[in-house]
């Protein structure tokens, strides 16, 4: 190596490190990453405590990647060089084809799923109401066609077949109806929720299950409100390839007065949130987000109501389900810990309905409260 | 604290190296001392004090043989010796063996050692044989006590080794602690190697890493006999680029700061024979017990039961130096017979065959070893074995495997050609211009792309825990 050569190369590396490290410490901090969807690592907190028990050196570790000069650049390089040698996925999301970003989902763990099975077949004997089972099968089910050849991922129809089996629920089979269309933009391609279309024929198949009328798409007008979603799964990939999508809406909402509890107080909601077109989290559009419950009562006042043990599935689905029932409440286990089978009693529910999406329920450490 | 994190690499490598290049050369040492404890702490915190115990510790029995020897007093230099000795392996088997002898025993029915579940501090393995060698040194002449404190300290602590070795003898490093000199070749060329460790780690080691680990997390049931072999192959990979990627950026950061240690590996992979491979595999610990334990028994000047003997020892304590459990013992056992056989008549009989035979026997037996080497529970490991050999009651193949190979073909034809000096030769024939070049872009295009790989680190495990 000749001395010239060697001091270039010294300077390079240098001033490589030396830059990140300058440029990371002088650049304001960002709070939330709207590419990533999450909130970043707060500047650790220093003490005795943290110090000796290490979180400060964790917490440090993930500030410094967190807050590094140019993150979504080297988040997205990540997922192109795994693209580039030959994978077909980055962090646990399958790169699909159709421009389709699907979660990868792992084989439940059995046990905690008998045990939650325990939790739903004591909410039927507990409640003196029909109750209605719904999994929501994955898009990495209903469009396995469109996985990677050979894509490891679990089987949610026999799982799903199992669990109706042993269940004293009426059951929703979903799994049929969503399968029927799964040509059809049903699921977003780069998040991991339902579309519209897809909530249209999960509601017709609950509709089925409780031996109501189903709904005509012919009856209404789809109406495009953004073009530009990117999703979670885009947010988690580091995918940074595809194309956004769609949010559609076919249910115009006029006439409903929706009740919003996001913290304990009830505020006055809307089935469709607007502002939320304008940020990252867009399927937030559909009445506002996550929360611990939201009462929606219709024009159809002599129709039977309904409430559903919800997951975010759910707000896609509420706009349909306005055509047929008189009041919908959407019990979050996740954040309303109040007595369910009380709920019940109390605001003369006609039907309950436990819909989850399969990969919720098979992680939601909620389900106890179905019991209670 | 490990290399492969942002902070290692944005944060406490810049402000050391800042620190170091900004004081005076005789402060240099203070800062290394420092930024080493302060390494070391960052991951171990209060097990910082072991460690500073066994410094002060040898550092006393040194300078306790060099004054025995002084006045004459061998027997009192070499009771300092056995003192260091034993002080050094109490600390090792007290941390690293305790529980494992202790569960052992209780497995049988006794139960007169609790299990304490002490907690194994990094790099124990590696800072005990170092400053046992350093007493055996100075007894022996090798090397002269150290009087300063601070250099013993620097020698013990010096992070670029501190955690995964290479096992650096203070009669190598000795004098350059004492004094080193400073070039920006010598940097640059500490720049390459380092780069070169941390591709091997992060863009190879990593990626193959995760193969193995879903291989290994599989039911037998789930298995097929080619995954298995799959899955091996992947851990084959990831576990030398993975230590030697260690080793390089130790030998990196070394010349960064000015020192020169030994190389540690030397292309395993290609080896010929079983003899041949663990002359190319962590060369440090297998010179360090062939100098500091196979000839101290009599090496092979003794009768031929004897000499087993002294292998024996040897290799059953290579293998529980990897780690306190009873597969890594069956694994240096495995290799005690195998370089038996070979001792005995293969080698001659390779020698005559043609080299493909040598590889072909060597990658084989090498693969196995890995198996046994990677899985510490024995049943898994008697399944995982099974299914490699067709008796596991599996398919060959499925399409689960055609989805991993697709997935995993280009790394492991990458790294089956890193692991061959093919690179490095074709590197050396061009020309100082293209060199130039060629080493520019490789350096440039590294730094990108393990800072990303860095960034979004999802999966990076350190795999020396257990040393």
């Amino acid at each position: 190596m000749t001395k010239k050569y060697s001091i270039f190369l010294t300077v390079l590396f240098c001033a490589f490190i030396g830059g990140v490290f300058l440029i990371s410490l002088l650049l304001p901090k960002k709070e939330f990453s709207p590419l990533e969807n999450r909130y970043l690592e707060k500047p650790p907190k220093l003490s005795l405590e943290t110090v000796s028990d290490g979180t400060f050196m964790e917490d440090a570790e993930d500030y410094v990647s967190d807050h590094i000069v140019g993150r979504d650049f080297w988040v997205a390089a990540k997922a192109w060089s795994e693209r580039l040698s030959g994978k077909h996925e980055n962090n646990g999301v399958y790169f699909g084809k159709e421009d389709t970003l699907i979660n990868r989902v792992k084989d439940p763990d059995m046990d905690k799923l008998n045990k939650d099975m325990g939790y739903v077949d004591s909410l039927v004997s507990n409640a003196t109401i029909p109750v209605y089972f719904g999994l929501i099968p994955t898009s990495a089910a209903i469009w396995s066609d469109r996985l990677p050849a050979g894509a490891p991922t679990a089987d949610e129809q026999s799982i799903i077949d199992q669990l109706y089996f042993t269940t004293g629920a009426n059951t929703v089979d979903l799994y049929s109806a969503l399968n029927e269309h799964n040509d059809e933009d049903i699921y977003y391609r780069t998040d991991h929720h339902w579309t519209s279309l897809g909530a249209f024929y999960g509601a017709n198949a609950l509709l089925e299950a409780m031996g109501m009328e189903p709904l005509n798409l012919d009856d209404y007008q789809k109406t495009t409100v953004s073009d530009q979603f990117y999703g979670t799964t885009f947010s988690s990939s580091g995918v940074r390839w595809v194309k956004p999508d769609c949010i559609d809406t076919y249910v115009p909402g006029d006439g409903v007065t929706v009740t919003s509890y996001f913290g304990g107080n009830p505020s006055q909601g809307s089935l469709y949130v607007d502002s939320y077109l304008d940020v990252k989290d867009k399927y937030s559009y559909f009445l506002g987000g996550n929360q611990a419950l939201c009462v929606i009562e219709t024009e159809h006042t002599d129709a039977p109501s309904v409430l559903i043990v919800r997951d975010s599935y759910s707000d896609s689905l509420a706009p349909f389900l306005t055509e047929r029932f008189s009041e919908i409440h959407l019990f979050d286990l996740r954040y309303n810990k109040t007595s369910l089978k009380s709920y019940i009693e109390e605001h003369n529910i006609d039907n309950v309905v436990v819909l989850y999406s399969f990969s919720n329920f098979v992680t939601d450490q909620n389900l106890f409260l179905l019991g209670q | 604290m490990v290399f492969s994190t942002p902070i290692f690499l944005f944060c406490f490598l810049v402000l050391t190296l800042l620190v170091y290049y900004l004081v005076p050369r005789g402060l240099r040492n203070v800062v290394l001392l420092c930024s080493s404890l302060f390494f070391y702490f960052w991951g171990e915190r209060i097990f910082v004090l072991i460690m500073l115990l066994s410094t002060a510790i040898d550092y006393t029995h040194g300078l306790l043989v060099e004054r025995c020897q002084k006045n004459g007093n061998d027997k009192g230099a070499r009771w300092a010796v056995a003192s260091s000795v034993i002080f050094n392996l109490a600390l090792l088997f007290f941390f690293k063996y305790w529980d494992f002898i202790a569960s052992s025993l209780q497995a049988v029915g006794l139960t007169f050692m609790p299990v304490l579940n002490t907690h194994l501090p990094i790099g124990i393995s590696f800072y005990t044989f170092q400053t046992m060698s350093y007493t055996i040194d100075v007894y022996r002449g090798d090397a002269r006590a150290q009087r300063n404190i601070i250099n013993f300290g620097t020698f013990v602590t010096l992070f670029p080794q501190l955690i995964a070795g290479p096992i650096i003898k203070y009669k190598d490093l000795g004098d350059q602690i004492d004094s080193r000199t400073y070039s920006s070749e010598r940097f640059a060329s500490g720049v390459q190697i380092f780069m070169v460790g941390l591709g091997k780690k992060l863009l190879i080691a990593n990626n193959v890493g995760m193969l193995w680990d879903t291989y290994k997390a599989m039911a037998p049931g789930d298995l097929t006999v080619a995954g298995a072999w799959l899955g091996v192959l992947a851990f084959t990979f990831q576990i030398y680029f993975d230590f030697s990627g260690y080793s390089d950026m130790a030998v990196g950061l070394g010349r960064m700061l000015g020192f020169e240690f030994l190389p540690n590996f030397n292309y395993p992979y290609i080896s010929k024979s079983i003899t041949e491979f663990w002359r190319r595999w962590h060369i440090s610990l297998s010179t360090w017990f062939k100098e500091y334990l196979y000839i101290p028994l009599g090496g092979n000047r003794c009768s031929k039961s004897r000499w087993m003997f002294n292998l024996l020892v040897v290799w059953a304590a290579t293998g529980i130096w990897h780690g306190a459990s009873w597969n890594y013992l069956i694994w240096g056992l495995y290799f005690f017979v195998l370089l038996m056989i070979e001792k005995f008549f293969l080698l001659n009989l390779l020698k005559k065959a043609p080299a493909l035979v040598g590889h072909v026997y060597t990658l084989f037996f090498v693969l196995v070893s890995w198996a046994i080497f990677g899985l510490e529970n024995f049943t898994q490991l008697t399944a995982y074995l099974k299914v490699m050999f067709g008796l596991g009651g599996v398919p060959l193949i499925n399409g689960e495997l055609g989805y991993y190979l697709s997935s995993y073909l280009p790394i492991l034809c990458v790294a089956a050609l890193a692991s061959t000096p093919l690179g490095v030769s074709l590197y050396r024939r061009g020309s100082v211009r293209v060199q130039q070049v060629v080493c520019t872009v490789l350096v440039v295009a590294g730094l990108v792309v393990c800072t990303a790989y860095l960034v979004d680190g999802t999966y990076n495990p350190f795999l020396y825990f257990r040393f």
